[in-house]
């Protein structure tokens, strides 16, 4: 190992063991009882993120500096059994290093936002943990070299984000909402889940490089056949639809806004809505070798887009209003990947997480920059007629029914499963214990009961 | 009356209890229980509680800590017992203490109550059936164990008990040791305490619900309301939307139950089940042109809901989603004070679709999970039958939905639990407890449990109000020894709001030079105006929600300015409509992606600099508009051309008699007749924050919500004009011709003050002018070092530069979610002479009124609109505050932090809610809950003419919802109006602390403080 390599892998642990830290910190000083002070939390949070990116910026200064364009870091192998290894390594290249540095810029500065946005809150130090476990695993999906470390960060931004989604656990809606995003985000992870599966039967490995390749992204090539790139691609693809609330998932992404703004902020607007985008992204060389594949991205994109662009134009709460206006561009961005435009879906990315931070950050604003706007213009701003008929309007409003459908056609049909699977159950144990004694009622539950 | 008028009446009856909030822009103070204003203060309190499901006072817990932490003490407590027992309180009862020890040791000792499974937890945890609670002091546990002895000896525990009770007598008798002692107490009692319970158990009564939704939920845990309100409160938001959205919702101009048909009428809406049948329905009511009534009548008749129990049953039902009702009728009725109103009977209609859709959800719920299949009329009695066969059939579970049923037994342990606590504080013997006849015990029982949770709570909140009351009347009776003098050698005089922000500006203001003068007038200063500035597109109201003003008033660039303000202008809305755009664009699909795609890193700049560094952002951001603003040079148009004045280019302003009318109105008010200092000063005031959609809660309360300069303005514009100075003199207000008025603002939020057409001061004046703002400026600065004690994000080492430069970034920073705290701390209203009680350290905790009895007649007329006003007024923003720190989530609008904006028009939480009313948590954070204490410079003989004479001062006062006490002009002598008499206060404390500045008493101290004397203002400067 040269000096160099021996530097950049050092650089390049530090990027993600600084979040790391923050967490077990925080994390089991809540654990034993001692939850730390709001000034300590926030200094935690705000030098480990400093911290990574100082160091994800001298990654890519090294990487500048010599022309390399696709460094590995290699952790090793979690497990390691004849027929199956869990293989832990990153992978700093031109997808991931953009993708990492936007994600300390935009966390770090949301992070201060959140200390005295959310100072004196009872859980201000929940809400910080679940923020140091977000910033950690947007750093480890985004620096995945393996699809097994990429679904570990996957299911710290998915935990985070529906526990933060419930943060105001004390009325009924957001566990509610919560829950629904977490269910969601259970179907896409068990499709990423399969997938990784997938890869590793049909290949026998869940490294990028030797999935696509050794060449540096972009210019990756898969290495299946036809109808392994469909299995593997559909698999991703759903998963990817769960995460960035494509069509039929999108009826989630409204209701995650019952967080506190900082975390819807860069939760909705800015990382976790993108991550599925960044999926396909990482795994843009397979598209290349399934036109099949290809068309299925572009068209979910596309129909998400269209329907997006309905829905935004009758939201009549900023929140609302913001969240569809993300998907769109979300879904934009899924059609950029599925056309092969990959460093103009990178550049989007970034563009569009900056701008619409800013917008979310801002939401509270909206009444007093309307009346800005109201005294620059000298007059209302203009609304139209809904140029649509009454029945786009309602599917609009309704938001494209997919709420229902998804309840009606996909929920109820399993909960009936199972509730039949249970009946079964009963019947059998009753079936077994036939003659048997049902078991005694405790007599009585009187306080002085020891 | 027909049917439908009824109807009509009962809905109309309703809307009093809808929550008065309007478009939260202008933010409008207001007693959350207004509509229950009728009945006394706890009456209505008890009502509300019931009717809005929220919290009527702090919990036990709360006032507990309170009494730990001396914020109420024991003296309190049994002084407000007393006055709340009357006669009664020295009552034995059975010999075993008199009520009132009975009552005061329930209040002392925090009584566990909870349900069996949480008791039997508490028992375990705190080995309650073995030890003394930890509340009982040892000397009374050593009593209690010498009664045991003597009882034992006296082979007491044989007679009474059984089973387990014995066998700690064995143990007892065997180990002979103290915890054997205890123990057999305890279980003695334990034993005798549920047989007293036992002896007075009663069935159990049918519970009664008004709304099919309660009792389907209270049987299945099933909300059929979460269907209808998510429909519901899409539809109305779209309804009232202001221009969020970019289209309009179809067919609104033929109002919402049209609207609604037309939209959801139709087939091909999402596979609900629950709406199943919704498409026929509303055909049914298009096709047969059913009214709203008419719809509302039928579902009544399907819900099974009877004549008597209609209104009831309509006001329960508006109250479901009180946030979005009670806008739509602010905006049904003040159609004035939004740009789109909603037409007449919006309300009723929207009654109307709830109803239908309410029918719906209730029969899909009661299916489902109920498998009820009868009419939506037997639904309720179905679901009573249910809880009470449940509740009979005790401890057998069957299906999941019983955990709700609490069996009788249960109920009996905890009850039983009650009573063996307070024998336990207050040692009752136990061969006394053992030997009680039947009727003795139903006695007992009913002494305890009469004395409930919600009583306590009565009692506890009088308590603190007392504390308080007790503490700032002994305060103003040894400040008020002070003789009322004007201050002499004045060098200027200024107006400010009676807001209680402004005492404390005006202590620092008097303390830095001892020859200002100093009154306080509501912030509107009786100029009720609609106002225009330049660069704003429409009329704002500046005045109280009550009034609507009759004058329109606008602001011009002086004449050779216009040509710049019109350059200025095009580019203003050239920079608008760009960022109009851009912002539109953005949430477009195709100029979307080329903005965030190309310009969107960009973003990343001010992201950051505004988040990091927000006050150097600011002041870039002000250079950059100092380029494109109103141009600064401006006056208002105060004379009117027409005769009569309207919103027309020709009807702006006032006649000569109108502002000769209004000037003396003022001055009368505050008693400025005479004595005119060279400058007189009138300053409104108006809060500057970022990111904050209740931003205008910080504002002037008396201007609905809006910054107080403009009639500040306007008003010495008038006084100054020499033919209005005529017209005064004839009515014997003579002021001197040197004499100069000056309008401004003070910004409450970073602590400055601007002043208005200071170019046209003269120039005889302008070395006073700038002494006195030196003057200002130091009093700011010593008036934001005061009030960065109460933040908790500001060190308390600040020197007041650094608490000034601290308070402008709190109003810079987007993230800061309490950029000051309004008028949080309101406790008390002074009305009367400045000079009584001047140098009185008041905590900014009283409002103040400048009153001069002896400029008023024998009528006290000028005092009766003062208090027509300021009681109103005051009262609102009072118990606004209270009830929105009581139950914040209730009253109030909870933690702004998950806070989204709707329709333009108000909040909700998260995704979506009810449209939330009321302070937000962070607004209210630092608030002691008690009604508003007047102090009045007057006679009990004057107040009671002036109650009398305006209803809603009388209506308030006598019902208790503010506290009266008067201070005689001549002595410090205070007289309290309590239950309609007047009682004499009797000074219980010594004199006052004193102390050389404000900042020695308040200085390392961040909670509340109590009353000091300044001992003398600073020398002059």
């Amino acid at each position: 190992m040269t000096l160099l390599e021996y530097f950049t892998s050092r650089l390049g642990m530090t990027v993600v063991a600084a979040p790391a830290v923050a967490v077990l910190g925080l994390g089991g000083l809540s654990l034993v009882g001692w939850p730390p002070s709001e000034r300590i939390i926030s200094r935690v949070i705000q030098s480990a993120v400093i911290l990574g990116l100082i160091s994800a910026l001298a990654v890519l200064g090294v990487m500048l500096g010599f022309g390399l364009t696709h460094v590995p870091v290699e952790v090793g192998d979690w497990v390691h059994i004849p027929h199956y290894h869990f293989h832990i390594k990153f992978l700093y290249d031109r997808l991931s290093v953009p993708f990492v540095i936007l994600t300390f810029l935009l966390c770090g500065t949301v992070g201060a936002f959140a200390a005295r946005y959310m100072h004196r809150e009872p859980g201000f130090t929940r809400f910080h943990l679940c923020y140091a476990i977000f910033v950690l695993g947007m750093v480890v999906t985004s620096l995945a070299g393996t699809i097994e470390t990429l679904f570990m960060g996957w299911e710290l931004v998915g935990l985070s984000s529906a526990l933060l989604v419930a943060f105001f656990h004390e009325r009924a809606a957001p566990p509610r909402n919560g829950l629904r995003v977490w269910i969601v985000y259970r179907v896409s992870d068990a499709a990423l889940l399969l997938a990784a599966i997938a890869m590793h039967h049909l290949h026998g490995h869940g490294d990028f490089d030797e999935l696509l390749g050794a060449n540096s992204w972009p210019d990756g090539v898969s290495h299946l056949t036809d109808w392994q790139t469909l299995v593997v691609g559909g698999l991703l693809l759903l998963a990817a639809a769960g995460k960035s609330a494509l069509v039929p998932f999108s009826s989630w992404l409204p209701r995650a806004m019952e967080g506190p703004t900082p975390s819807s902020a860069v939760f909705y607007g800015a990382l976790s809505v993108h991550l599925g985008a960044f999926l396909l992204l990482r795994f843009s060389p397979l598209l290349d070798a399934s036109p099949l594949l290809r068309v299925a991205v572009v068209s979910v994109g596309l129909v998400t887009a269209v329907f997006a662009a309905i829905a935004v134009r009758v939201q009549t709460d900023i929140k609302s209003d913001l969240s569809f206006a993300s998907l769109i561009q979300v879904a934009l961005i899924v059609v950029e990947i599925g056309l092969g435009l990959r460093y103009l879906a990178l550049v989007h990315i970034l563009g569009h997480g900056c701008f619409r931070t800013l917008q979310f950050l801002r939401a509270p604003s909206l009444l007093q920059d309307y009346r800005t706007l109201e005294n620059a213009l000298g007059e209302k701003p203009a609304t139209r007629p809904a140029g649509a008929r009454d029945w786009i309007y309602r599917f609009a409003l309704e938001r494209g029914y997919l709420d229902a459908i998804l309840t009606e056609y996909i929920a109820r049909p399993v909960v009936r499963l199972f509730e039949a699977c249970d009946r079964w159950e009963r019947a059998y144990g009753r079936w077994l214990s036939k003659g048997g004694q049902p078991p005694s009622q405790p007599e009585s539950n009187s306080l002085l009961e020891d | 009356m027909s049917r439908l008028e009824n109807l009509r009446a009962a809905i109309i009856k309703a809307t009093d209890l809808l929550p008065a909030q309007g478009p939260i822009t202008a933010f409008v103070f207001d007693n959350t229980l207004r509509g229950l204003e009728d009945l006394p203060f706890h009456q209505a309190l008890k009502r509300g509680s019931e009717l809005f499901g929220c919290q009527p006072y702090l919990s036990i817990e709360r006032f507990i800590e309170k009494l730990r932490n001396g914020r109420i003490t024991e003296a309190d407590l049994s002084a407000v017992l007393a006055d709340d027992l009357g006669e009664s309180a020295d009552e034995p009862i059975l010999g075993l203490c008199t009520r009132r020890e009975l009552r005061f040791a329930m209040l002392k000792h925090p009584l566990k109550e909870a349900p069996a499974a949480e008791l039997r937890w508490f028992i375990a945890e705190a080995d309650a059936m073995r030890k003394f609670l930890p509340d009982v002091p040892p000397q009374a546990q050593e009593a209690a164990l010498q009664d045991t002895r003597d009882w034992v000896a006296d082979n007491g525990p044989e007679k009474v008990l059984n089973g387990k009770s014995l066998e700690s007598l064995g143990a007892y008798k065997k180990r002979t040791g103290t915890a054997a002692l205890t123990e057999l107490r305890l279980k003695c009692l334990w034993e005798l305490c549920r047989r007293m319970v036992e002896a007075t158990s009663q069935q159990t009564q049918r519970p009664k619900f008004v709304r099919h939704r309660d009792a389907v939920k209270a049987v299945t845990l099933e909300d059929s309301d979460l269907l209808v309100n998510e429909i519901l409160i899409r539809f109305s938001a779209a309804f009232v939307d202001q221009g969020l959205a970019e289209w309009v919702l179809p067919h609104r101009e033929d109002g919402f139950l049209s609207a609604f048909i037309k939209i959801y009428g139709r087939p091909g809406g999402p596979p609900s089940p629950w709406t199943h049948g919704l498409v026929e329905e509303l055909d049914r009511i298009a096709f047969h042109q059913l009214g709203a009534l008419d719809s509302i009548a039928l579902s009544l008749d399907a819900l099974g809901v009877s004549e008597e129990e209609t209104s009831e049953f309509i006001t329960a039902t508006l109250l479901a989603l009180r946030g979005w009702a009670g806008l739509l009728w602010q905006n049904e009725t003040r159609s004035d004070r939004v740009p789109i109103p909603v037409p007449k009977d919006t309300l009723i209609e929207f009654l109307a679709v709830r109803l239908v859709l309410e029918r719906f959800a209730l029969k899909h719920v009661s299916h489902e999970y109920l498998s009820f299949n009868d009419s939506l009329g037997d639904l309720r009695e179905f679901c009573v039958n249910k809880l009470c066969s449940a509740t009979a059939t005790s401890t057998e579970t069957t299906a999941a939905n019983d955990t709700t049923a609490v069996t009788r037994s249960e109920r009996d342990e905890a009850r039983a639990f009650s009573l063996f606590q307070v024998a336990q504080f207050l040692g009752w013997p136990l061969g006394k407890l053992a030997t009680l006849t039947a009727e003795e015990m139903r006695t007992l029982v009913t002494e305890v449990e009469s004395f409930e949770s919600l009583e306590r709570r009565r009692i506890f909140h009088l308590a603190f109000e007392r504390n308080y009351r007790q503490r700032a009347l002994n305060a103003v009776s040894s400040q008020t020894k002070q003789r009322a003098q004007r201050v002499q050698g004045v060098k200027f005089q200024a107006v400010f709001c009676i807001d209680a922000r402004e005492e404390s500006f005006r202590r620092h203001l008097e303390e830095t030079d001892s020859h200002v003068e100093t009154f306080g007038a509501p912030g509107f200063f009786c100029l009720p105006i609609y106002y225009r500035g330049l660069g704003d597109a429409h009329f704002s109201t500046l005045c109280p929600i009550v009034l609507r003003p009759q004058h329109w008033v606008i602001e011009e660039p002086v004449y050779s300015m216009s040509d710049v303000e019109g350059r200025r202008a095009t580019a203003r809305r050239a920079i608008g409509s760009a960022g109009h755009s851009v912002s539109k664009g953005s949430r477009n699909m195709v100029r979307g992606a080329v903005i965030t795609a190309s310009l969107g890193v960009l973003a990343s700049v001010p992201l950051v600099t505004r988040v990091l560094f927000p006050r150097l952002t600011a002041k870039i951001r002000r250079q950059a508009e100092s380029l494109v603003k109103p141009v600064p040079v401006t006056r208002l148009r105060m004379e009117r051309l027409d005769e009569k004045a309207s919103s027309t280019e020709t009807g702006f302003g006032f006649t000569l008699p109108e502002m000769a009318n209004f000037g003396e109105r003022i001055l009368r008010d505050i008693g400025l007749v005479n004595g005119f200092a060279r400058l007189v000063m009138f300053l409104g005031h108006g809060s500057v924050c970022q990111n904050n959609p209740h931003k205008s809660a910080y504002d002037c309360g008396a201007c609905s919500g809006m910054a107080g300069m403009p009639n500040a303005r306007a008003l010495s514009a008038m006084l100054n004009d020499p033919r209005v100075r005529e017209i005064l003199a004839t009515r014997g207000i003579n002021i001197p011709p040197e004499t100069h008025f000056l309008g401004g603002l003070h910004n409450t939020g970073d602590d400055t003050i601007t002043f208005t057409d200071v170019d046209f001061l003269p120039r005889s004046h302008r070395p006073e002018f700038e002494a006195a703002k030196d003057i200002l400026d130091e009093a700011c600065l010593r008036n934001s070092h005061e009030r960065c004690r109460r933040f908790y994000s500001a060190p308390l080492t600040l020197t007041p530069q650094e608490a000034h430069l601290h308070v402008e970034d709190r109003t810079e920073d987007l993230a800061q979610v309490r950029p000051e705290f309004g008028n949080s701390t309101n406790a008390m209203c002074y009305v009367g002479r400045r000079s009584r009680v001047s140098g009185l350290y008041m905590d900014r905790r009283c409002f103040m009124h400048s009153y001069d009895h002896t400029t008023d007649d024998a009528d006290a007329t000028i005092l009766g609109r003062i208090l027509g006003a300021v009681v109103f007024v005051c009262a609102g923003i009072n118990l606004q505050y209270l009830f929105s720190y009581v139950d914040s989530p209730g009253w109030g609008s909870g933690t702004k932090l998950p806070h989204n904006i709707t329709s333009l028009l108000g909040v909700m939480d998260g995704a979506a809610s009810d449209l939330r009313t009321g302070l937000p948590w962070q607004g209210v954070e630092i608030h002691e809950p008690v009604r508003l204490l007047f102090v009045i410079e007057s006679t009990p003989e004057n107040l009671t003419k002036i109650m009398d004479r305006n209803a809603v001062v009388g209506r308030l006062i006598r019902n208790e919802w503010v506290q009266l006490t008067v201070l005689n002009p001549e002595s410090n002598e205070l007289m309290h109006f309590k239950q309609g008499n007047w009682v004499r206060f009797e000074p219980d404390a010594k004199e006052l602390p004193v102390v050389e500045r404000s900042s020695d008493w308040y200085r390392g101290q961040r909670e509340h403080l109590g009353f000091a004397t300044i001992k003398s203002p600073a020398a002059p400067s």
